[in-house]
């Protein structure tokens, strides 16, 4: 059986640099990935995702298991993902309201439109950010909405919406297909 | 947990592929994690450091306390002008053997301020040692003061004890002489002898603390 992973944290956080590698195993690819389609730049995700665990290495003294270690990775993950909008000039309220700049469809893309996954993947880009991380933080790190809320500093219901907007919006793009 | 997931929705976000980090990144995060924890036991190794300076710092401070302790003794030291040759043995066993006789007496009172005690076979030089103890036991506890009456040969010889040196405590002793307190006098000199057993004692100053017959 698998160590969960808040003992596995708690194990690093008491010198076992082994039971990071386990955990790190364990999260690297949902983790990237969430930051990878959270960006689209590749160059930047890695940045952001080597930051991420940046953080974790070195909060690694204050952590205390009182929620899921998932909860507790991707609220880090959030709050640097926050400052990596607001480095990009978004405030909190355009996360929730707009799309953020650059996201218009690419050319190449829209000449690949028929293409029913990169329609999806259009579709996904296009999400305002607050609602791409609420499905993100979904369909690929598995919070549920009360984990979602916890993670990005919101309310169940704000959770809820965002998520429920979302899905609605990729939902629509699968039945275009 | 709510499930808000749409199953054509997840189908199609699992067909966007599974992107991973490269090796690269991993390394790169997994060294980083290994240093973290190598950094974290750095307190472990500074003390061992830390520890070469108490063995010097302890060795100084050992060395200042036995030249300030050296020192001191030799200031404790009586001069050479009163130090005599010494006189003939037999007065002096002579003298220690009237001593002997005449520390009865506080004897009796030392055992009336301890009544916890059972009495023991006369061993003057001892006893009076004892005294000396329990005089400094009731320095340290202020209501053992109110037997101070019944004391009163253990405080003299607290006294003398703590005279600052042995000549102030031989004119003390002769003082008590002088006053015709023979039984306290008696009490002291026995108390000097046993603080001072090298001391040769001047004749003139023999004659003022000894009990004349």
């Amino acid at each position: 059986m698998e160590a969960p992973d808040e003992q596995l944290m708690l194990a690093y956080r008491d010198g076992n640099a082994a039971a990071f590698e386990t955990l790190y195993l364990r999260h690297r690819g949902r983790l990237f990935r969430f930051v990878l389609r959270s960006v689209k730049s590749r160059a930047t995700a890695e940045e952001l995702f080597q930051e991420i665990w940046m953080r974790v290495i070195e909060a690694r003294e204050r952590y205390a298991p009182q929620a899921r270690f998932t909860t507790w990775l991707y609220t880090i993950a959030h709050h640097r993902m926050v400052d990596h909008w607001r480095r990009r000039g978004l405030s909190l309220v355009e996360l929730d309201e707009q799309d953020p700049p650059g996201d218009s469809p690419d050319p190449a893309r829209q000449l690949e439109a028929r293409e029913a996954l990169a329609r999806f993947a259009q579709a996904l880009e296009a999400l305002p950010v607050a609602q791409r991380e609420a499905f993100l933080l979904h369909e690929e790190a598995g919070l549920s909405i009360a984990e979602i809320a916890a993670a990005t500093g919101s309310n169940a219901e704000a959770a809820k919406s965002r998520l429920r907007y979302a899905v609605a919006k990729l939902k629509a793009a699968v039945e275009d297909d | 947990m709510t499930d808000e997931r749409d199953p054509k929705v997840s189908r199609r976000y699992r067909e966007l592929g599974a992107e991973d980090p490269p090796a690269g990144l991993d390394a790169g995060i997994l060294a980083a994690s290994r240093r973290a924890v190598e950094t974290r036991l750095a307190p472990l190794v500074a003390p061992t450091g830390r520890r070469r300076w108490y063995f010097p710092v302890a060795a100084a401070a050992i060395i200042t306390l036995a030249v300030a302790v050296t020192v001191h003794v030799e200031r404790q030291q009586p001069d050479a002008e009163s130090i005599t040759p010494p006189p003939p043995s037999a007065p002096e066993s002579r003298t220690d053997a009237l001593e002997a006789k005449k520390d009865s007496a506080p004897q009796a009172e030392l055992r009336k301020a301890k009544p916890a005690k059972p009495p023991a076979t006369p061993q003057p030089l001892s006893r009076a040692a004892d005294a000396v103890q329990e005089r400094g036991s009731a320095d340290a506890q202020p209501e053992s003061r109110v037997r101070s009456a019944a004391q009163a040969p253990a405080r003299l010889l607290g006294q003398v004890a703590k005279a600052e040196s042995p000549e102030a405590a031989l004119e003390r002793i002769a003082e008590l002489r002088r006053q015709g307190k023979h039984d306290e006098a008696d009490k002291a000199l026995a108390e000097f002898r046993r603080r001072y057993p090298d001391y040769r004692i001047a004749k003139e100053m023999l004659k003022k603390v000894e009990r004349q017959r």
